[in-house]
């Protein structure tokens, strides 16, 4: 049933109207958030949002801030992508990793990324760790905790490297070793265990003790067998085969003053064995219940056209 | 206020397939509750007599218990009748253990799988209040919904045409079965948080039938003493641990 | 031998000193006092034969059970206090169908029969736990019919509670002659329908009144049909075949 509100100056109806009346100024739209309750309780369920289950961690070490993260991105119980991407970019010596809902993590930190390169430009310096923490957290608590963003920032600035976790609420805290995410546990357990200030990014052998799939050929020369690395990886590593919201590969990012690192898949200790069957169709396999052939082309005049050639310099 | 709540979900997932003169059980062997792994090895599978094995799936407090009292009425069985419990019987008996807990039931899907009088491959599924069925495949858990459309189309050659001329075969052959199992369980564990650890299979072979189709397995060993009579083995292979 | 009262004899849980319960031997001796009946097993069924002691002209003979169905596959026939055998042959009827209600199966002929027994001890005062279902032993003796998975099978029970398989046996008034007959002419190839001349003949002996359609039953169990009573037609046409 349309109810038209008329305008006293002009005698036009406008579009539509809800069974409220919302004003409609800045900041968030809730009108689908009442229409979700109502539908709600009717029976119809809310369709579940992706979300990382995750394990992200970040740590302080020696030369900068190491972040790593698992792979695995969860629609409830069911893996949606096995290999999904974490560790965003926000400037060349800024990363964030980003748990909870994938969504709101990769857009909050797509739009921080893009705000702080004009921000740089703007102040003709290199953007600060700092500026992108007080641009994620206004935001997030803006709108008041509904983005469910659960952050890990860190990177290195003209002031140093910094660590910083980012709640979807807009909470912040500074810290030499973070975890978020469903293996947050897990991961701050090795954390815990292992982190100590000034970790060597060196050149060590590797320890006996690292298990089997360590030792693979992803591992790149430039980076190998460090100290603080280790112990990201272990971390991330917990969470993995501890929390069942995380899983599959470890990515890292080593990010110093002078280069930033990307360690895509940097150990793969989850990869599938080969399946025992072959699972190829015949041709023919599909049934098909009936057959209609007709030409697209209705008729077909072919006139060469005289004069000059088309000019394509 | 939050109540007590009795129940909860302990996740894994079991699967059966019978074959012309065979039935193969299996099930993984994760128990978990939410995000957290209880155990890496709590088994789901489990062999009552020496021609049927029962696999529970769902509340494993429930399930556990449920198997013990269920091997508690075949030994009874076995001293008031002097024989072992036929394999229709044994489903039988389940029903009316299940629906006696109709107004607080045991939370468990079952599925028995077996050799039948008669000498055939048998799989017997339940719900959690005893409602059964006869079938010759099924899937449990949850990521039956991954599993059971996949073996609907493997098994059953569901949504596929045969070569002109051919029919698709009622049966498979034990080594097919047991790879289509193996398949099954990898390709869960991928797409499923809580699945994956270990795999456990039971094969339960008809008398007489020999040992074809179990050469080249590795890992069998076999549970039953004697030659004669049916046979029950099991085979264990593991799953990502992630 | 029961001439002698002695002081033991009354109560009906007391032992004699010699450790003899006489309530129940003077139970068995009722059956002494009962109609004929002849049960003989060949491998083609079991025959069952009462005579139903028609005492008076005026009597409707066809009311006069003594022959009853337990379930499809099983029968048995009464000698002695025949009211006493309801309570059992009800019994009986109850844990046949319990039996194949929760496990899908026929109950075996013996496990029947240890059932019915197992009411027997059942007399005296309650004890806390157990409820006595009589105040006294029962006074009846049953000839258990029936097929199952081992063939067909001829069971005795007695007040007691004691039952014992036989290949052919008598009980009630004329037991003992009947009994010696029976093991004169029973053999081990014989077919049913020299069973039921047989079992006829055997009646003929030791009935007073002259045999005919209406003062005996006749009743089988076979695995083609299961458990009948033979109709008046079918019992006429035997007779006359003798």
């Amino acid at each position: 049933m349309e109810c038209g509100v008329r305008c006293p100056r002009r005698r036009r109806v406008r579009p539509f109207c809800t069974q409220t009346a919302m004003y409609r100024g800045p900041g968030f739209d809730f009108s689908n958030s009442l229409r979700n309750d109502f539908l709600q309780h009717k029976g119809v369920a809310l369709p579940k949002a992706t979300s990382t289950g995750t394990t992200i961690v970040g740590c302080i070490f020696k030369d900068g801030i190491i972040l790593g993260a698992d792979t695995r991105a969860t629609e409830g119980e069911i893996v949606a992508d096995k290999n999904c991407e974490k560790i965003h970019y926000i400037a060349e010596s800024i990363r964030c990793c980003g748990a909870g809902t994938a969504a709101d993590t990769e857009f909050v930190t797509a739009a921080i990324s893009s705000n702080i390169e004009l921000h740089a430009l703007s102040t003709g310096r290199k953007p600060r760790v700092v500026a992108a923490m007080t641009m994620l957290k206004q935001y997030l608590f803006q709108y008041q905790g509904h983005v469910g963003a659960a952050l890990v920032l860190g990177g290195v600035d003209s002031t140093g490297a910094h660590l910083f976790t980012v709640h979807p609420h807009g909470s912040t805290d500074k810290l030499p070793y973070v975890t978020m995410g469903s293996g947050s546990l897990a991961a701050m357990a090795v954390f815990e265990n292992g982190w100590k200030p000034n970790m060597e990014v060196g050149r060590q052998p590797l320890s006996p003790a690292l298990p089997s799939w360590y030792s693979n050929d992803n591992v790149r020369p430039a980076v190998q067998r460090e100290e603080a690395l280790k112990l990201v990886c272990d971390a991330v590593a917990a969470g993995i085969f501890n929390d069942l919201g995380s899983g599959s590969n470890i990515d890292a990012c080593v990010i110093t003053a002078t280069h930033t690192e990307m360690l895509r898949n940097f150990v793969k200790p989850n990869e599938r064995v080969a399946k025992e069957l072959k699972y190829g169709f015949r041709h023919g396999t599909t049934a098909i219940k009936s057959e209609h052939i007709r030409s697209l082309v209705v008729s077909e005049e072919i006139t060469p056209i005289r004069g000059e050639a088309m000019d394509v310099s | 206020m939050s109540s007590f709540n009795p129940y909860t979900q302990n996740g894994g997932t079991i699967l059966a397939i019978a074959g012309a003169d065979f039935s193969v059980v299996a099930g993984d062997t994760r128990q978990s509750e939410g995000y957290n792994i209880q155990t890496r090895y709590a088994p789901k599978v489990f062999r009552l007599t020496d021609r049927a094995v029962l696999a529970v799936n769902g509340f494993a407090a429930d399930g556990n218990m449920f198997v013990k009292k269920v091997k508690q009425r075949l030994e009874w069985y076995r001293h008031a009748h002097a024989k072992d419990m036929p394999l229709r019987s044994i489903a039988r008996l389940i029903q009316t253990m299940l629906y006696s807990r109709r107004f607080f039931p045991y939370y468990v899907y079952n599925i028995l799988g077996g050799i039948e009088e008669d000498g055939s491959g048998a799989v017997y599924s339940f719900d959690p209040v005893g409602s059964y069925e006869r079938e010759t495949c099924r899937a449990a858990g949850p990521a039956q919904s991954l599993l059971q459309p996949f073996l609907d189309n493997q098994i059953y050659f569901k949504n596929q045409q045969p070569a002109p001329g051919m029919s698709h075969p009622t049966h498979l052959p034990l080594q097919a079965v047991l790879a289509l199992v193996i398949d099954s369980f990898t390709s869960a564990t991928e797409r499923h948080i809580e699945v994956g650890d270990g795999l456990e299979m039971y094969i339960i072979l008809g008398k007489g039938r020999g040992l074809q189709g179990l050469e080249g397995v590795k890992g069998v060993q076999e549970l039953t003493i004697s030659e004669d009579g049916e046979r029950i083995f099991v085979v264990r292979r593991e799953l990502k641990k992630d | 031998m029961f001439l002698t009262r002695s002081e033991y004899d009354r109560g009906v849980n007391t032992f004699s000193p010699e450790g003899r319960l006489f309530q129940v031997e003077y139970a068995i001796e009722a059956i002494k006092l009962g109609s004929t009946t002849v049960g003989v097993r060949t491998n083609e069924g079991v025959v069952l034969a009462v005579e139903k002691r028609v005492q008076s002209p005026l009597l409707e003979s066809s009311s006069i059970e003594k022959i009853m169905e337990i379930d499809t596959h099983l029968g048995c026939a009464m000698s002695g206090l025949t009211a006493d055998a309801r309570m059992m042959i009800d019994h009986a009827r109850v844990t046949a169908q319990n039996h194949a209600f929760t496990y899908d199966e026929r109950i075996k002929v013996e496990s029947v029969t240890q059932a019915v027994c197992d009411l027997a001890l059942r007399f005296g005062e309650s004890v806390h736990d157990e409820e006595a279902l009589m105040s006294r032993p029962f006074g009846v003796a049953l000839l258990i019919a029936g097929i199952d998975e081992l063939g067909p099978q001829l069971y005795h029970t007695d007040p007691s509670g004691t039952f014992m398989r036989y290949e052919a046996k008598a009980i009630g008034s004329g037991s003992e002659a009947a009994q010696s007959e029976l093991q004169d002419k029973w053999y081990r190839r014989m077919s049913l329908l020299e069973a039921q001349k047989l079992t006829l003949r055997v009646l003929k002996q030791v009935m007073e009144e002259k045999l005919d359609h209406h003062n005996v039953q006749l009743a089988q169990v076979t695995p083609e049909k299961g458990f009948e009573i033979l109709d008046e037609v079918r019992l006429k046409e035997i007779i006359d075949a003798m």
